[in-house]
């Protein structure tokens, strides 16, 4: 017995294995971390994450490179090396893009394929800005980046074709709308972008907005939500400057700019007394030294000196340093994207999709869980074990729709029909879903669990998102955890 | 899988000797042996003597047993959720059958070693004669069918499959009956971090570097056996991992990977998961070179099933008691049913769905028996195991109801006689 520990009167002198700051200082720090949200809350400066979606070549990247050159976060130098750089490679057109566009694939094909992060100040706000890629075969990063925003800029294509094409069935202009709003952003702005190339016409402008506005309503944006601006991203016409006289967009166009409009965006609330959350959506070596992760605290306050658990796993690992934007940050509460420096830790245990928990307030891990889900648009139907890919936050595990458990009205909640064969587009329904495990080796064997809470507990923790064959075929939150 | 000796009466009892070879055969034992068969296989025992003055005597003895079938059990070769770095077989070199199927029961015909009723679990041995023996009506049409299938030489093209996204990779080796996961790569690649750093790019390199080296341990490129190599990927992964292989193919002058060359396939998928297996198979590219083949074949009725559900629902049937239904109505145009559904330890269950099989072919429908494992096949089996595409549409309430009807006729017809024979 004592060889093996088991008796209850051994002597229990547990040494800490390195100096954890104590409890109460740390209990301090958040208590004046609080202070200063609330302060900040009435405050000048707010910060909020925005994420840059719309369909592939709606000049996305384009667009936050003007902005981030307007408004004096990229300086001359840097310009005009990536204006030489592009002009070299014969890509001319992609010069504002490269700031964004940094991996040397990208800059070879000119498109985005993976999330950017980059900070904005206007005047009365600072806002993390999250470059997401609009080529569909990327969509899981975009996601990715849509998971930690709380605001949407919508970039459309105004030339003839180019919008029809991302608009319709299979565009990720209509696909994007529906992600980010299922992924719980309310506020998005429309830019309808190179309206040069329609000769600035403003009958263009009112046809896409007319079409784009019945859309928003129906995804579920409120019309006080959304808002519309014309622009053009490569000329910088009307981004953080109003229309030239010489413009024709003067002659028709009085309203704000779009840096007017994201300088109105409103912050949403945090919720920093919940228990922390910390899903990492990117690992890697730290500056100086350590290994560093990136992603949203959703929920609950980070401050340095903590040892937290790394869920999966067994793990645990010391915050050294918080980091935002190359400043060091004294804490980080929810709703902030921040890079976190760890020690202590092997990188072998830190993976994309794991998340950072409190010790004693860990996050569950589950198999199998109910959720309640709303069917887009697709062509052939949901049934019973229907393989998808299950999206949440920077994860995506192969799943399966395991049992169609009830049809619900879409207005009111209420069951319409138990236990239904087929799930049809635009159904609100509730499902069991279950993780599958990727061997062939018979029914033994058990998928490996994934890190969720039921939306009840922490909305961000709780939303998912169901994908089959490149396609978005439902969203939904989760009600309970079941395995 | 060789067939050695097959002897089968009129009322469907009789035994089969077969001689397993490979990974693929052993799946087909595994299908075939069921509970309450007869299996003679040679078996090494060890038997423990007591002499008369008290000393033990225990040695191992190779024999030949016959067991009353109690448990099967299949264990696949690679072990589930292999982790980078094990090795399994050389290059080039088709691996040895290293699946496993375990029968265990009752010895049926004792000998002087082993007396009748002793227990014993058999380890079914590659190149070894076994003797599979069925009561009357064991051997029906679906276990004739795959004892054929199985015994038909020069089968065993094989396609060798690369399922990958950025800083991941599944190698597959598909045979007819099967899917082997050969391994499952991961390497951490840091995503882009706006800062300029090339931590991306460094993390790829290692990528493709580890995915190499799998690649030429997995593999077996040069076999003649292997019709084509497939790497599937969203994006671009698949160009860069092609380019890769056979930039370092070039660099160490490995000629047997040079003249493979034609043997690759790239396609595209759209998640970096396993089951984009199926997704893969029934690109264009490649359901035009391997129609003729079994998982090519699957995935493309499962597709078509999908497709019929979509456009016509009334067509599309699924779940036992519903094809059923729609059997009897002579209404299915194509069967899809799963190898898992005839393994049912329950003689009824299995007769039922041979049944519906024996139907279907009588009435010209075509029949598909999926593999379940493969992907296609754990996708039917999700479906419950069992669908089928109708010639015309029947919807299925309407055919509850009459269900319902015809019950409560015949239930009062019953009671009707009841009275009958009572006022008489």
């Amino acid at each position: 017995m004592a060889g093996l520990n088991l008796n209850d009167d051994a002597p229990m002198d547990v040494i800490p294995e390195e100096p954890v700051k104590p409890p109460a200082a740390i209990e301090k720090l958040i208590e004046e971390a609080k202070a200063t949200l609330i302060a900040q809350e009435n405050g000048e400066k707010r910060s909020l994450s925005m994420v840059v979606v719309g369909h592939v070549d709606a000049g996305k990247s384009t667009m936050m490179g003007r902005l981030l050159y307007e408004l004096g976060r990229m300086d001359e130098k840097k310009r005009v090396a990536n204006e030489r750089g592009s002009a070299k490679v014969g890509k001319s057109s992609f010069s504002w893009a490269w700031e964004l566009d940094g991996t040397q694939e990208e800059r070879e094909r000119g498109i985005t394929m993976d999330i950017a992060l980059q900070t904005l100040n206007t005047p009365h706000r600072v806002i993390t800005i999250l470059d997401a890629p609009g080529h569909r075969d990327f969509i899981p990063n975009m996601i990715s980046g849509a998971s930690q925003a709380d605001s949407a800029l919508l970039v459309v294509d105004a030339a003839v074709g180019e919008f029809e094409a991302g608009f319709e069935r299979g565009g990720q202009t209509r696909e994007h709308l529906l992600l980010v709003r299922s992924l719980g952003v309310t506020q998005v702005i429309v830019a309808v972008n190179k309206l040069d190339q329609v000769e600035w016409s403003k009958s263009r402008y009112d046809e896409i907005c007319n079409l784009l506005k019945p859309f928003l309503a129906q995804s579920g944006f409120h019309p006080t939500k959304t808002q519309f601006v014309p622009v053009a991203a490569m000329e910088g016409i009307n981004l953080s400057q109003p229309p030239p006289a010489a413009s024709p967009l003067h002659s028709w166009y009085k309203g704000p700019t779009l840096v007017d409009l994201l300088d109105a965006l409103e912050p949403p609330t945090r919720d920093i007394n919940a228990p922390l959350r910390f899903p990492i959506s990117n690992v890697f070596k730290g500056a100086t030294s350590g290994i560093a992760v990136s992603g949203r605290v959703c929920g609950g306050i980070i401050v340095p000196g903590e040892r937290l658990r790394i869920v999966p796993g067994d793990e645990s690992a010391v915050v050294k340093a918080i980091d935002s934007d190359g400043d060091s940050l004294p804490w980080a509460g929810a709703g902030s994207n921040v890079n976190v420096t760890l020690t202590g830790v092997d990188p072998i245990s830190l993976n994309v999709g794991s998340v950072l928990c409190r010790e004693g307030q860990t996050v569950p891990l589950v198999s199998s869980f109910t959720a309640k889900i709303i069917v887009f648009d697709i062509q052939i139907p949901i049934t019973a074990g229907t393989s998808v890919e299950l999206f949440h936050h920077s994860r995506d595990v192969p799943a399966s729709i395991s049992r169609l458990i009830s049809v619900l009205d879409r207005s009111n909640g209420s069951v319409i029909k138990n236990k239904p064969r087929v799930l049809t587009k635009n159904m609100s329904a509730e499902v069991e879903v279950s993780l599958r495990s990727s061997t062939y080796s018979g029914p033994a064997s058990r998928a490996l669990p994934i890190p969720l809470e039921p939306f009840s507990v922490n909305k961000e923790m709780g939303r998912i998102l169901i994908r089959r064959g490149g396609e978005t075929i439902g969203a939904g939150v989760v009600l309970e955890l079941l395995t | 899988m060789k067939l050695i000796n097959k002897h089968i009466e009129k009322d469907g009892s009789g035994h089969v000797t077969v001689c397993p070879e490979d990974d693929e055969d052993m799946w087909h034992l595994y299908n075939l042996i069921q509970e309450g068969d007869r299996v003679r296989a040679p078996a090494i025992r060890r038997i423990q003597n007591v002499s008369t003055t008290g000393t033990v005597d225990s040695r191992r003895i190779r024999l030949h047993l016959t067991l009353a079938v109690a448990r099967v059990t299949w264990s696949p070769s690679a072990a589930p959720g292999a982790d980078s770095g094990a090795a399994n077989g050389a290059a080039g070199a088709a691996p040895a059958a290293s699946a496993t199927v375990e029968v265990s029961g009752r010895v049926a015909e004792e000998n002087q070693h082993v007396k009748l009723g002793a227990f014993h679990t058999l380890d079914i041995e590659a190149n070894k004669n076994v003797r599979i023996e069925k009561d009357a009506g064991g051997w029906d049409s679906v276990a004739l069918a795959r004892v054929e299938e199985s015994c038909v030489p020069g089968r065993g093209a094989e396609v060798a499959a690369i399922v990958c996204g950025e800083g991941t990779a599944i190698f597959c080796l598909l045979s007819e009956h099967m899917t082997v996961v050969l391994q499952r790569l991961e390497v951490p690649v840091p995503r882009k971090i706006s800062n300029q750093s090339s931590a991306h790019e460094k993390g790829l390199a290692r990528f493709y570097q580890n995915l190499y080296t799998s690649f030429l341990r997995h593999v077996p490129y040069s076999s003649p056996s292997l019709r084509a190599i497939v790497i599937a990927s969203p994006g671009w992964v698949r160009d860069a991992v092609f380019d890769f292989i056979m930039a370092e193919a070039s660099r160490t002058s490995n000629k047997a990977l040079l003249t493979a060359r034609n043997k690759f396939i790239k396609v595209h998928v759209n998640s970096p998961h396993v089951h984009s297996l199926v997704e893969a198979l029934k690109s264009p590219e490649i359901a035009s070179q391997m129609k003729e083949t079994k998982f090519a074949r699957e995935g493309l009725m499962l597709d078509k099933f999908f497709k019929m559900l979509a456009s016509d629902e009334m067509r599309a049937w699924y779940g036992p008691d519903h094809v059923a239904l729609a059997a009897d109505r002579g209404a299915i145009g194509t069967l899809l049913i799963s190898d898992e559904l005839f393994r049912s330890s329950d003689a009824a269950t299995r007769k039922k769905f041979v049944g519906i099989v024996e139907d279907v072919k009588q009435k010209g429908g075509e029949v598909l028996i999926f593999s379940s494992m493969h992907e296609s096949g754990q996708q039917l089996n999700q479906l419950t195991g069992i669908a089928a595409i109708l010639t015309f549409p029947l919807d299925v309430e309407v055919v509850e109801a009459e269900e319902r009807e015809a019950r409560e006729e015949e239930e009062r017809r019953k009671a009707e006689e009841g009275e009958a024979v009572e006022a008489s």
